[in-house]
């Protein structure tokens, strides 16, 4: 099926989103709560874009592009003026949640503005309530995280708020916060991430740690993956592969192919 | 599947040029990727070149809890949907072989994906240590 | 005993009446929630213990029947004896002895015990005399305080079950659905769309399951028109259910409650077991093959899990956050099936309309608004409570004919409809006929029924802020137009009472209003402007008092306002104690004195002094 963005034709398939499309065509829609890896959630607003199609009698909306299923002969507009100035307000009042993130700052920049025209947070952190690390946990199968309470008090927290027991130490929510809010650290071979402590596996031969205990037992438990294959790292793991085929390779057949290329 | 990516460990002379094609053919913000295959040397003037051997009970694709690895169908080897990535390497971790990867410089993980149907490594190759016949 | 066809309906119901007939008097002891605040429980138990030492006559507890809400709150608890329909209001336990020897023994009238009418002074006998009533009609709330809840043979005695009978064994799901689309109904629980197209989608979906689903949340604070239903007459929304389960086609309906209604939840129970046991839930209806359950969720509370997507997602045991939504519920819905969600009052009303016909049911109210409205008609008017009135019903016949006007003789000065997130009308909107459409179109809405009147002691800027704090409380806080700019709005008003906002503000204001309702995700934030907007659209004059002149016009903005001792005081000393600061001082008989300095502007003086004597300025 075919949609129109701004004007022009695009390819679009069964089954996506009109961000999706936006995304693949390199179409500039800020989006800060959509990530492939998760259902899409619609929290930011930010990608919301005016639809409107030949059938629809002159009806238009807004919709956010993040949800809307595409629809063959689509007409998508990503720049109206109300569109823009929504985008602004989002970002606007982002800016006054967390004053100090560089990413929003940025982004908020991008549209205009550079000092929030509200008040800003008190003990402002930068998480923007995106429920994207929520959202990865759960989907990865952990639900070590959620989100608690409501309204301007929302926050993203551990059950009790102490240290979560369902909590692997995968970081996939650290990875996937668009504002770099979650902290963690590795010291040597030991990472803390929400309170919790967790041993890194290390390499036999060579040390190096790649995955968390916690982590490595769920992949074995649960995705038929030998342990074995846990125990060396990916380097030393290569090295060995090599040595392994080593002793299956015909090495004379050198000699034969440089006396082809001497021929 | 219509063709194969065949390595011949006798024939190669330990060049790196398949590094170098690798690298530069997976470029993000211009800058050059990690490669994707290692010549390994194994003892004197002998390497084992190394990359993904797209298995086919793949690891890294069981060890992915967000469906970023799959089979791609098309042209048989083993894709890394990279949008979809959240980075957690437990395919790094998963794969027997050491061929899922993780790109320090671009901060994301890679992995061989036969340069989606023309690999850069084979076609630089001086000898025919490489092919994708 | 199952009733299994519609003769045996009519037999028992024939029972039923023969045995109530027998009752010489019927006392109705009410316990909606106004009155069971009132006490009621200890009237009733009073009566029972009176009448374990003495005998009445013909008159035994059975006679005693605890009903649902009669409607006139403010004056409970009530107490109403039948046939005669005497009206006794603010009964107390000391009382109670009296009725029963004065009025139930010897039929005498205890005077003092009736109605008083506010404006003529006048004591009134009956119930249906009583302004308050005459001007309603009552549909949806048609049983409530004739009928012992908890008792299904009181209901079927009032038409009860007729309707599931003519429509299992006389009518096809699709000449019910065309009845309902006849009649006109919109949906009663805000939104007001048409009942009778969101059943015929619903079935015209395809699907081997569907569901049918009563939104009894009711989450509007003050708002009490569902509650009231699910409590006095539970019955009433089974059987709509019932109706609309067969015309979709669903197995298994669902009835959303909030845990807040433990005495709703019970009478549904009770019901739900009664209704079972008689054969009209269950296998085989009837004795048809329709069959169907209903089951009871219970809602967490909070204020938007009355939002159809959030209530779904309750009702499946997830947490009840609205998802966003481009293909509607009602194509689907819960777990994902077709879903019809109706309001508690929506589907009280489909038995009238199937016993009575669409026709019928349409003659009432205007074209575009069918039938009738409850509203909980509650603030500063003479009789607050619960009503139901013809759409189409002008705002001043509600608030001066039903409601008794202003009370304390003070001045109208707004009219809040629709709930938290309605709007406020002023003076020269009274005129205007009570329906979706007008309502909308005057910048508020029907909302569910919530009706909050105020007088002019009241700063608009003030119930804006208030609104928008319930809220920004009671928002999910999942996306950020509401979720931070419902905040940044609240604390704007707050500005605006504390006489620091500017005009700059003001556009700033109206500027994040229009883009939190183009950008919120479900209904709450869509609306949650409306409190700001409709004050600042009809009130604006005093929006500008507290930003130019620094003055709160109602007297409310602690920051803006001075109470003044005039000369009217007779220096009678009775606002010395009361104030917490003593910032007043004066001798007897000669004219106190204030200290600004001290005052803390809590009003506790204004409020004692009986002479007029202290200004607001
Ligand atoms: C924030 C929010 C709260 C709501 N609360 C209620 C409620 O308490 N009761 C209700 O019947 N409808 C409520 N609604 C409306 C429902 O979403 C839905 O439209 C209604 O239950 C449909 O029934 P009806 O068509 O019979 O009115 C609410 C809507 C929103 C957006
Ligand atoms: S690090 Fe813990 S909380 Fe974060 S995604 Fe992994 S399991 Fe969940
Ligand atoms: S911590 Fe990061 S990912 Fe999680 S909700 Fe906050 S901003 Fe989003
Ligand atoms: S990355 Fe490793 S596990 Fe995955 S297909 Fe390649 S060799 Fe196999
Ligand atoms: S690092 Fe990326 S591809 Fe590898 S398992 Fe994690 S999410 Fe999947
Ligand atoms: S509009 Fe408000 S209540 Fe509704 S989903 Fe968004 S944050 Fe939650
Ligand atoms: S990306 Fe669509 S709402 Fe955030």
């Amino acid at each position: 099926m075919k949609i129109q963005i701004n004007g022009r034709w695009y390819e679009a398939r069964e089954g996506e989103m009109v961000l999706d499309v936006l995304r693949r065509e390199g179409i500039d829609v800020p989006a800060l709560c959509a990530h492939e890896a998760v259902e899409p959630y619609g929290a930011c607003r930010l990608c919301m874009v005016e639809i409107t199609h030949e059938d629809w009698g002159g009806w238009k909306g807004n919709v956010t592009s993040c949800l809307y299923p595409v629809e063959d002969k689509l007409i998508v507009q990503t720049h109206t003026e109300d569109i823009i100035e929504l985008r602004k307000t989002v970002l606007n009042l982002l800016l006054a949640r967390c004053p100090n993130s560089p990413e929003i700052q940025k982004l908020a920049s991008e549209y205009g503005i550079d000092t929030t025209s509200f008040v800003p947070r008190e003990d402002a952190d930068n998480c923007i309530m995106c429920g994207l690390c929520t959202r990865v946990c759960t989907q990865m199968g952990f639900n070590a995280i959620s989100v608690a309470g409501r309204g301007y008090g929302r926050e993203i927290a551990t059950p009790l708020k102490e240290a979560p027991p369902d909590c692997v130490g995968c970081l996939a929510c650290v990875k996937i916060c668009p504002t770099h809010h979650i902290q963690y650290e590795d010291i040597g071979t030991t990472r803390e991430i929400w309170g919790r402590q967790f041993e890194l596996v290390k390499c036999k031969q060579c040390g190096k740690a790649l995955i968390t205990r916690e982590f490595a037992d769920y992949l074995i438990e649960n995705r038929d993956i030998p342990a074995d294959y846990f125990d060396i790292c990916d380097d030393c793991k290569r090295s060995g592969t090599a040595r392994d085929f080593k002793k299956l390779v015909h090495w004379e057949e050198k000699e034969e192919a440089e006396e082809e290329v001497s021929a | 599947m219509t063709k194969r990516f065949l390595i011949r460990p006798a024939l190669c002379i330990g060049c790196r040029t398949c590094e170098l094609a690798c690298s530069l053919t997976h470029q993000e913000n211009k800058k050059p990727g990690r490669s994707r295959i290692y010549p390994i040397a194994v003892g004197r003037e002998q390497w084992v070149p190394i990359a993904c051997l797209q298995c086919d009970d793949p690891a890294c694709v069981k060890s992915c809890l967000v469906d970023a690895l799959r089979l791609n169908e098309e042209l048989g080897y083993i894709e890394l949907l990279q949008e979809r990535c959240i980075k957690c390497r437990a395919c790094v971790a998963a794969c027997p072989f050491g061929c899922s990867l993780i790109d320090e410089e671009q901060e994301i993980i890679v992995k061989c994906d036969l340069c989606e149907g023309n690999p850069a490594c084979a076609r630089f190759c001086p000898t025919k240590a490489l092919e994708y016949k | 005993m199952k009733i299994d066809s519609p003769d045996k309906l009519n037999a028992w119901k024939e029972e039923c009446l023969q045995k109530d007939a027998k009752l010489k008097k019927k006392v109705m002891v009410c316990f909606g929630p106004g009155c069971l605040a009132a006490g009621c429980r200890e009237i009733y138990a009073k009566f029972e213990e009176i009448l374990a030492e003495r005998k009445l006559g013909d008159i035994t507890l059975e006679s005693f029947k605890k009903t649902g809400c009669h409607g006139l709150c403010e004056k409970g608890p009530l107490v109403v004896i039948e046939p005669e329909g005497i009206f006794y209001n603010r009964v107390r336990t000391s009382q109670v002895k009296d009725i029963v020897e004065k009025t139930l023994a010897k039929g005498e009238i205890i005077e003092r015990l009736l109605y008083k009418n506010p404006k003529t002074k006048e004591r009134v006998l009956k119930y249906h005399d009583i302004d308050f009533y005459k001007k309603q009609t009552r549909l949806a709330l048609r049983n409530l305080g004739h009928i012992d809840p908890d008792n299904i043979e009181d209901y079927v005695m009032r038409d009860g079950y007729q309707s599931v009978a003519k429509v299992l064994t006389g009518m096809t799901p699709e000449e019910v659905i065309d009845e309902v689309k006849l009649s006109g109904i919109r949906g009663r629980g805000g939104g007001g769309f048409p009942a009778g197209r969101k059943w015929a989608t619903c079935r015209g979906v395809e699907s081997d399951v569907r569901y049918v689903i009563c939104n009894g949340d009711e989450g509007d604070p003050g708002a009490f028109m569902d509650r009231s239903i699910m409590e006095g007459d539970p019955h009433s929304v089974l059987e709509g259910m019932i109706v609309a389960s067969y015309a979709v086609g669903a197995r298994d309906a669902y009835i959303y409650v909030r845990e807040e209604y433990p005495l709703a939840v019970q009478h549904l129970y009770q019901a739900i077991d009664d209704a079972k046991e008689h054969g009209f839930l269950g296998e085989n209806i009837m004795g048809t093959d329709f069959s169907l359950d209903i089951h009871i969720s219970r809602g967490g509370g909070a204020f938007v899990c009355g939002e159809s997507s959030a209530l779904m997602k309750s009702v499946a045991g997830e947490v009840g956050e609205p998802r966003a939504k481009y293909i509607h519920s009602v194509v689907k819905g819960l777990w994902d099936k077709p879903t019809v969600l109706n309001n508690v009052e929506t589907f009280a009303n489909i038995p009238l309309i199937m016993n009575k016909g669409g026709d019928w049911f349409r003659s009432i109210g205007t074209e575009k608004s069918t039938g009738t409205k409850a509203f909980s008609l509650v603030g500063k008017v003479e009789n607050t409570g619960l009503i139901e009135v013809p759409m189409g019903t002008t705002l001043r016949e509600i608030i001066y004919d039903i409601g008794g006007g202003i009370k304390d003789g003070r001045k109208f000065k707004a009219v809040q409809t629709g709930g938290p997130s309605g709007g406020c009308l002023p003076e020269d909107k009274l005129d205007l006929p009570v329906d979706f459409d007008t309502l909308t179109k005057a910048g508020s809405m029907m909302g569910s029924g919530g009706m909050i009147v105020m007088d002019d002691h009241t700063c608009m800027v003030d119930v804006a802020k208030y609104f928008l704090k319930f809220l920004v409380d009671e928002s999910c806080g999942k996306d950020v137009p509401c979720r931070e700019g419902l905040y940044q709005l609240h604390k704007m008003v707050v500005k605006v009472t504390e006489g620091k906002a500017s005009e700059a503000d003001l556009q700033l204001m109206e500027h994040l209003s229009k883009y939190i309702i183009m950008g919120s995700l479900c209904g709450l934030g869509k609306s949650g402007p409306n409190p700001f907007l409709s004050t600042v659209r009809y009130f604006r004059d005093e929006y500008l008092a507290h930003i130019i002149d620094k003055k709160c016009p109602g007297g409310v903005c602690r920051d803006l306002i001075r109470f003044e001792i005039n000369d009217k005081c007779t220096g009678c000393t009775a606002c010395i104690a009361p104030c917490p600061v003593d910032a007043i001082t004066g001798e007897k008989d000669k004219i106190h004195i204030l200290d600004q300095e001290k005052c803390t502007k809590c009003g506790a003086c204004y409020a004692v002094c009986q002479f007029d004597a202290i200004d607001i300025i």
